[in-house]
């Protein structure tokens, strides 16, 4: 039995000596710790009233809420992770904050009993106006924060009042990368390794800015913006290397994942999605699961000559990495044009996952989810790395929840498919076959050129887009914000023309089945099932956070943010935020001990295929951030004020007169 | 303008060679055109606003007819994929909304498509005909969103079709007297009492 770490009421100066200690795995050693909360929180359990009492009542202490248990532990798979590299519990210094993609808190402060009770602690706008889809980052007393296009960095102190800016960094990106990027001017997130802040701009350059000051450290080109290419995705950090991918999967460009030097951001290892095995980096040691993907250049033979070039694949979404296999993983889009009649062929290796060395780059193996893509169901989907009980043997396994509507649960050293199950309504498939690996399309739901064809589920931005999946090693469940769309689709061939869309698909999007656009579900990733499910009525777009006082966090495209038990599917709080939510909730606990969530909202991205819905919100750009009852030292009677260290940037167009 | 010609080389040569169907169409006699220096009658204007109408935004689109042409060629070259199908917009902006920053006369939206546009429009000055660029216009014209000619100066002002005038509008430019100040005598200005004729 696995209890979370229940840390003591710690003042700031002695954080730092805690941290080693609350890492997720170790928490045995602190189980006895909790028996004495335990009691306090099973007796909140047992009577109902008592608990919804205390959470009407302001809280009284003056010193910070303690660290508190939820209920009792009550794994339903068994399933662990290995939550490498272990950072601190208060800290959130990645994307997904650990290499394996959990999307995991151990802080506990917040738990099904109080969430009720969270108020606003305070909030900061950047003031852009494109789709925030990142997470702030929060290592140390810093919180770091980078906006979409014009990719302003942000550095807060939390340890002041009012969360002042630190330093800012504006990186002036092209406008021609604007109308380049297919889905809105966003960035996907930005990471942290070795003292440095590190992201892609959106018009093709990695930044990397020491995280103290703000100075640039580095920057290199890694892309021409004006043929279409853009970079969305957040980079990813391991050691001294920091993985990056393109975007443009709508362009014509050819996808591709490189590892830079953190250090002085010089390129290691390039390595494409399509073409010949030399740059795709496949080699001796490439061992696919599956016959059809093994032979040599199946990335130029499975096109018709020479359109792999402007194939597509492109690398923009997350990357994981196991320590003990040495591997990282991550997918690549659909393939291009979107046309399917253009390119007859499996179209390798777009639409899939690779699993490769990130010393190399040499691929290990490779999974192909969808063989010649006919809808644009992109791969890029998270791989959420769990160590889970099968049928009585504990596998290594990726759980992949794919565009396709299908959820993957992948052994992560083979690349074998060991579940494959739709999580959201779809008809392009009729099944899976387990023996080859392959999905059995519908005959009846294959586009072809220039017929409109009607009722096809999911539609291109598919069951599950981006928005990224959570595991709770508490339940043992994933944790996944879906979609409930179909569309009308007719393909017109489209011509390849440099710095315009390959694509050819023109559609029309609507609610599936039931009416409406989204939703929230806990899935059993041994078992391929559902668990509980929540019917949203508009897109949830913001991926899921999970902690370890049993919730789950997201937010909805009409800017509902809600927290549930992660059990039963019961919402136990929503807030309406002013604009619509597309960016991870996230957690910390700030120096003064207490925890915080924190979520951005800002619609926009793919999100924004709704916006003819009634009730579709405007565009924003505030996190907001909030803690029980609003407590912490941006919020008081007396008078506070804000001891800034730096204003903010006028890159905006709005600002400094611009025009 | 020789400034016209002088863009020419700097512009990105844009996917000649992998569409036929360009080439074909660049082979069709223009409309009415006598030659590609057509567009150097085209005013660069006041892209940020504010000084009033030369006379070649007046422009009329000579190939205002064959808004089907322009529709293919919208299809064909990948407007759609950006703009929409339907040109309600996508990655790049809506062009039926009635907003245009930079302009929704046939001749600026004429210039837009020729020059290209900061925020990712390519220029198409280079691959396409001006016949090509004057289809594209009549089917974007036809969509409903543009102006007419004669409405330059009011939808840089932002006015619309036949709009209540405060009449303390030209109060300034009454006290200040200056004949230079006073709305043109074309008719194409709104700021004057007399709205334009719109269509």
């Amino acid at each position: 039995m696995r209890r979370s770490p229940i840390p003591k009421i710690r003042s700031p100066s002695t954080r730092a000596l805690h941290r080693p200690r609350c890492a997720a795995q170790i928490c045995l050693r602190c189980a006895t710790r909790s028996m004495t909360f335990l009691l306090f929180v099973a007796t909140l359990a047992a009577h109902p009233a008592a608990a919804q009492d205390n959470a009407t009542k302001p809280n009284q202490s003056a010193n910070p809420p303690q660290q508190s248990t939820a209920s009792e532990v009550h794994s339903i798979t068994g399933a662990t992770a290995n939550f490498a590299p272990n950072p601190p519990a208060g800290e959130w210094p990645s994307q997904a904050r650990d290499y394996a993609n959990t999307r995991y808190s151990p802080l506990n402060q917040i738990n099904t009993s109080n969430v009720g009770r969270l108020r606003l602690a305070w909030s900061f706008a950047d003031g852009t106006q494109f789709g925030h889809e990142g997470a702030p980052l929060v290592i140390g007393d810093t919180m770091y924060i980078v906006t979409p296009y014009p990719n302003i960095a942000y550095a807060l102190d939390l340890s002041k009042p009012g969360s002042p800016i630190k330093w800012n960094y504006e990186s002036n990106p092209s406008p021609v990368a604007i109308g380049k990027a297919c889905c809105d001017a966003v960035i996907r997130g930005w990471a942290y390794g070795k003292g440095k802040l590190i992201f892609n701009m959106l018009d093709d350059h990695t930044v990397a800015l020491d995280a103290k000051t703000g100075k640039e450290i580095w920057r290199i080109k890694m892309g021409n913006v004006e043929n279409g290419e853009t970079m969305t995705m957040s980079p990813f950090v391991v050691g001294d290397k920091v993985f990056v991918g393109n975007s443009g999967g709508e362009m014509g460009k050819i996808g591709w994942i490189a590892a830079l030097d953190i250090n002085t951001g010089k390129e290691v290892w390039r390595a494409y999605s399509t073409g010949p095995d030399r740059i795709v980096k496949i080699g001796s040691e490439f061992n696919p699961h599956y016959s059809w993907m093994r032979g040599k250049d199946l990335g130029v033979s499975s096109w018709p000559p020479d359109m792999w070039q402007h194939g597509a694949g492109a690398v923009w979404g997350w990357i994981s990495y196991d320590p003990e296999l040495n591997l990282i993983y991550y997918g690549t889009s659909n393939p291009g044009p979107r046309v399917p009649a253009q390119r007859p062929g499996n179209n390798l290796w777009t639409s899939a996952v690779f699993a490769r060395d990130p010393n190399t780059g040499m691929a290990k193996w490779a999974y192909q989810f969808t063989p010649h893509d006919q809808w644009d169901y992109d791969g890029i989907n998270e791989n959420v790395l769990i160590d889970l009980p099968i049928n009585g043997q504990n596998r290594k396994v990726l759980v992949h929840f794919d565009r396709n509507a299908y959820a993957y649960t992948i052994d992560r050293a083979t690349g074998e498919v060991l579940i494959a199950a739709p999580f959201a309504y779809l008809n392009w498939s009729t099944g899976f076959d387990p023996k080859s690996g392959m999905p059995i399309v519908n005959p009846e739901k294959q586009p072809k050129p220039n017929v409109k064809l009607s009722d096809v589920c999911p539609p291109d931005i598919g069951g599950k887009d981006w928005q990224p999946t959570a595991f709770s090693p508490r339940t043992g469940l994933i944790y996944a914000a879906i979609f409930n769309i179909c569309m009308d689709v007719t393909d017109k061939p489209a011509t390849y023309i440099p710095g315009t869309p390959y694509d050819g698909m023109d559609m029309k999007r609507k609610a599936g089945p039931g009416n409406h656009w989204g939703g929230v579900i806990a899935w059993n990733p041994a078992t391929g099932k559902k668990v509980w499910s929540l019917d949203e009525q508009f897109m949830v777009m913001s991926g899921v956070l999970a902690t370890a006082g049993d919730l789950v966090f997201y937010g909805t495209v009409d800017g509902w943010f809600r927290a549930v038990d992660a059990r039963t599917g019961k919402v136990l709080l929503s807030q309406k935020l002013s604009s619509g939510i597309v960016s991870p909730p996230i957690t910390y606990q700030g120096p003064d001990g207490r925890q915080y969530v924190a979520v951005y909202s800002g619609v926009g991205g793919a999100a924004m295929v709704a916006k003819a819905n009634k009730g579709f919100p405007p565009r924003g750009s505030t996190l907001y951030v909030f803690s029980i009852d609003g407590e912490s030292p941006s919020r008081g009677p007396t008078l506070l004020t804000t001891q800034a260290g730096a204003p903010a940037a006028q890159a905006l167009d709005q600002q400094s007169g611009r025009r | 303008m020789k400034t016209r010609y002088a863009l020419l080389p700097s512009l990105a040569v844009l996917a000649i060679a992998s569409s036929a169907a360009l080439a074909a169409d660049a082979k069709q006699p223009p409309l009415g055109l006598r030659n590609e220096g057509m567009i150097a009658t085209v005013p660069l204007g006041d892209l940020a606003g504010g000084a009033q109408s030369n006379v070649a935004a007046g422009i009329t689109n000579p190939g205002a007819s064959d808004a089907e042409g322009g529709r293919q060629l919208f299809i064909k070259l990948n407007c759609a994929d950006c703009h929409g199908f339907t040109a309600k917009g996508g990655m790049g902006p809506s062009l039926v909304d009635k907003y245009w920053r930079y302009g929704g006369t046939p001749a600026q939206i004429f210039k837009s498509i020729y020059e290209g546009r900061p925020k990712g429009m390519p220029a198409w000055g280079a691959a396409l005909s001006s016949n090509d660029i004057w289809q594209i216009v009549a089917y974007i014209e036809s969509l409903g969103g543009t102006f007419p000619p004669s409405d330059y100066q009011a939808a840089m002002e932002g006015d619309r079709s036949n709009e209540q005038v405060a009449p303390e509008l030209n109060f300034e430019q009454k006290l200040d007297g200056s004949p230079e100040y006073m709305t043109p005598s074309n008719g194409a200005g709104s700021s004057g009492e007399q709205p334009a004729e719109h269509k």
